[in-house]
């Protein structure tokens, strides 16, 4: 669970509390960030996801019931808020293609290439896919902990890392075309 | 790439340290919505200036406004929240809900907020049992020890108690002392099962249990039916589904405000809610007939969709068969709540008016052991049965397996050879203790099937529930799965569908589509995901499939995209041999497929078949224009819920104007509620 700190900023920002909330902020815009960034790899991106996340934990943070540690929940949110950027982003490629704004600002190297695609490839493979990779192996997340923040069981997680791990053996070796 | 590196560049994924400006930047628009909060009652109805981030925020807006609700409610003295939150709510069941939810036992070691909001669950009154008290004893009681499922300490511990447990049950402990309540397990037809439960932590963690339960609702994953091409994998074979129960979650998700988790949501399950007409056949000899409609597709440009309703022949009251049946109800302490055995108990009293006097009704309860409640009674003993409804209470862990034991021996010794006999599985889903091995209960069930007793399941409470075990046991027992969230859920059910719950009228009901490649490109089957069956199953009589009550009503929609459509998806294949082709003979240009639908009577090991061709010119009949729209409106909306991938640029405010334009009469309400429901998905859109 959640470290009495935390536990005590929650629920003075839960009473009103503006400067507990400031402080709560602080304290997990990293974990919000660095989660975004992965997610998009483009750090402009990851910022409006970052602060749309942040907008969200205002409207939201009443809604939290200590049922379940403070980080999943936040990562709950923190997902949400990149799917939707996602949506956006691919409805907004569908209206007028736009160029630059999607690169990845680390394109040029050749390590990113490899990740995007393999991302891209990730989500190719289903539903849910991208987030559990990026819960499990980016965050180092359990199955149990990405299942409840997905809002699946664990079983359903472990088998999308089988399913992942089994799939990408067997396809070709993608870094190596641009190598 | 191997395997190893995949996992590995993830691992290394490492992003970089945040600006210091773009998090001030977020700190601050994040505080400005914190401080939007208080005193906004009046925001409720009007939508605020919203400051747009991109492109993709406006969605954020409805939801912010739905959250301010939820943080004013608390700002608000406890003897104003009901108003305040019943004031923008159109469906009455919110308020009562907001009372129940929070009547949830709480943590002995309370913070202030803790300690404020406890002294509000204290507020309303538990809803009252309709039943009148009891303090004798239930009629008959044997106790059954599950021996094989108790450790050796308990048993003996659990065999002393065997006494007290038949004595006179304690005077029933208020709900809001769920402390209280909980310490005192030992309640009719439970006991305490080990010592460790008498001590303080136990308890303790018993009610942590209770409160972390809010995420812990399974439900099996599965993805979206995909788009096919008809030249490729013609036919389509699926089994029938008559549950509803993914509605009440989803309905139950809404009206708290949250959008519900994908895998809840089941497209079949949300359709087959509602009632349409459908026409029913004249007699019982051929169960139903299948009704096909095509109509456009509201969501693809292009596209089609074909209607395959199905109402199964009812029963006149007078030619009911005899009914015996046993229900088995969860005591454990998991479903000390409000909407959990409360719910149940009621929920069944509501049942005993629709059977007849001479049907028989029996109670088996189970918690940390299973107990008999109540013998067999024929329904004109009505008290009787009801006081023993009345006399259960929750306490100790779940024993689902030995209860199900018990229940089957129980259906099994008054056993009516011409009539229905069937469990009512009363639960929160909670099968830990006992016989945790899924396969072994499946096989209990499906060996008593072949006997002649089904099972149906009623699901309650959520936090607990466990979909995907209620949905194996009665797809395995001929029965229904039902999710019940109110007692109108409850009386939709039980009483204006008891005919379709207890009598089926047709076994292992499987639907194939074999589409005409020459008039159909692509096709894709909307729902009945995790009714999916093998071609070659669909002739084999030794697979299962799924039931039809008398009078049910069932629905499939298939969304085709007719041969030279610019719709369609899949490019045609480069390398495409001469198999590809349309097959040698028939090329049908007035037919989108053939529709099979193959089906055993109650009692017959052998099925039937019926035969339908779907015609390119099956336009909607004026008298089923409504239930079309409206139940394509219902199959829109679950598939947004459960991500919209074959959607377009379909929005909940199609939905709405198409079910609003769709109601008809419902005398019962229940599309007007629907469209209640879409606008609370408008407003949780973006909260969760």
């Amino acid at each position: 669970m959640d470290d009495p700190q935390t536990t005590v900023l929650i629920r003075r920002a839960q009473d009103g509390n503006a400067s507990a909330f400031g402080e709560l902020v602080d304290s997990h815009y990293d974990t919000i960030y660095r989660f975004a960034w992965k997610w998009c790899r483009h750090r402009a991106n990851a910022e409006d996801i970052a602060q749309q996340a942040c907008i969200k934990l205002a409207a939201s943070l009443a809604q939290f019931r200590f049922e379940a540690a403070f980080t999943s929940w936040l990562y709950r949110l923190v997902v949400s808020c990149a799917q939707d950027w996602q949506r956006s982003q691919q409805r907004h490629l569908h209206a007028e293609l736009s160029g630059d704004e999607l690169q990845p600002d680390d394109s040029r190297t050749e390590d990113a290439i490899y990740i995007g695609q393999l991302l891209e490839q990730l989500e190719s493979l289903g539903e849910g896919m991208k987030e559990t990779a990026l819960l499990v192996h980016a965050e180092g997340l359990s199955h149990a902990e990405a299942g409840a923040i997905l809002g699946v069981s664990e079983s359903t997680i472990s088998w999308r890392v089988h399913t992942m791990r089994k799939q990408l053996q067997r396809r070709e070796p993608l870094a190596s075309i641009h190598a | 790439m191997n395997t190893h590196s995949f996992e590995h560049e993830l691992k290394q994924l490492a992003a970089p340290p945040p600006d210091p400006a773009a998090r001030e930047r977020a700190r601050r628009a994040a505080l400005e919505e914190f401080q939007r909060r208080p005193g906004t009652v009046h925001q409720l109805h009007s939508p605020r200036r919203w400051r747009p981030l991109g492109p993709w925020s406006s969605g954020l807006a409805a939801a912010s406004i739905a959250a301010v609700g939820v943080a004013v409610y608390w700002l608000l003295p406890p003897e104003e929240r009901v108003l305040a939150i019943g004031e923008p709510a159109t469906s009455p069941s919110v308020p009562t809900y907001t009372e129940l939810k929070h009547d949830e036992p709480e943590p002995p070691q309370s913070s202030t907020a803790r300690a404020e909001r406890s002294a509000i669950t204290t507020a309303p009154p538990p809803p009252k049992m309709e039943l009148p008290a009891v303090e004798t004893p239930p009629p008959v009681m044997d106790i059954m020890i599950p021996q094989e499922s108790l450790p050796a300490s308990a048993i003996s511990n659990a065999t002393d108690r065997t006494r007290p447990a038949v004595a006179p049950a304690p005077p029933p402990p208020p709900l809001q002392a769920s402390t209280r309540a909980l310490e005192e397990v030992q309640v009719t037809g439970s006991r305490r099962v080990s010592r460790e439960f008498d001590s303080p932590m136990a308890v303790t963690t018993i009610i942590a249990d209770t409160l972390e339960s809010e995420n812990r609702d399974k439900f099996q994953h599965f993805d979206v039916n995909p788009v096919k091409r008809a030249a490729e994998e013609p036919v389509s074979t699926f089994s029938a589904d008559v549950d509803t129960a993914s509605y009440s979650y989803v309905r139950r998700q809404l009206d708290d405000g949250v959008l519900p988790p994908a895998d809840a949501v089941r497209v079949e399950e949300m359709v087959n809610y509602f009632d349409y007409a459908w026409p029913a056949p004249a007699s019982r000899s051929a169960p139903f007939q299948p009704t096909i409609t095509v109509s456009d597709s509201p969501w693809g440009t292009g596209k089609k969709l074909v209607h395959i309703g199905i109402r199964g022949f009812d029963l006149p009251a007078a030619r009911r068969p005899d009914v015996n049946l046993v229900l088995l109800l969860d005591v454990s302490g998991s479903m000390n709540s409000p909407d959990k055995l409360p719910l149940a108990q009621r929920s069944m009293a509501l049942l005993l008016d629709s059977l007849k006097p001479t049907d028989t009704v029996a109670i088996v309860v189970y918690a940390g052991a299973a107990g008999q409640v109540l013998a067999p009674t024929p329904v004109r003993e009505k008290q009787a049965i009801l006081d023993a409804l009345g006399s259960l209470r929750p306490g100790g862990s779940t024993a689902g397996a030995a209860g199900i034991q018990l229940a089957y021996e129980l259906a099994g010794r008054s056993f009516r050879k011409d009539g229905v006999n069937r469990i009512l599985l009363a639960t929160d889903g909670d099968f830990n203790v006992g016989i945790t091995d899924r396969e072994a209960l499946k096989s209990l069930v499906e060996r008593e099937r072949d006997k002649g007793v089904f099972l149906s399941v009623l699901g309650f409470g959520q936090g607990n529930y466990r979909d995907e075990m209620a949905q194996t046991l009665a797809q395995n027992g001929n029965g229904v799965a039902a999710y019940i969230d109110t007692l109108n859920e409850a009386r939709k059910v039980l009483v204006e569908q008891a005919s379709a719950a207890l009598f089926t009228i047709a076994k292992d009901v499987k639907l194939q589509v074999e589409f005409n490649p020459a008039t159909v490109a692509e096709y894709r089957l909307v729902g009945y995901e995790s009714r999916g069956l093998n071609r070659e199953d669909f002739n084999n009589d030794q697979v299962d499939a799924g039931d039809i009550g008398a009078g049910h009503v069932v629905t499939a929609i298939y969304e085709i995209t007719p041969a030279g459509s610019s719709a369609q998806l899949i490019d045609e294949r480069r390398y495409a041999t001469g198999t590809d082709a349309p097959p040698r003979g028939r090329v049908a240009p007035g037919e989108y497929g053939y529709l099979r639908i193959r089906y055993k009577l109650p009692d017959s090991t052998r099925s039937r078949l019926i035969e339908s061709p779907i015609r390119t010119r099956a336009s909607v009949p004026a008298a089923l224009r409504q239930d079309v729209q409206f139940s394509t409106a219902v199959a829109g909306f679950a598939q947004l819920l459960r991500g919209g991938r074959y959607t377009g640029g379909l929005s909940f405010e199609d939905v709405l104007r198409e079910a609003q334009a769709s109601r008809g009469e419902d005398p019962y309400g229940y599309r007007a509620e629907f469209v209640q429901l879409v606008r609370r998905a408008m407003q949780a859109r973006g909260i969760q």
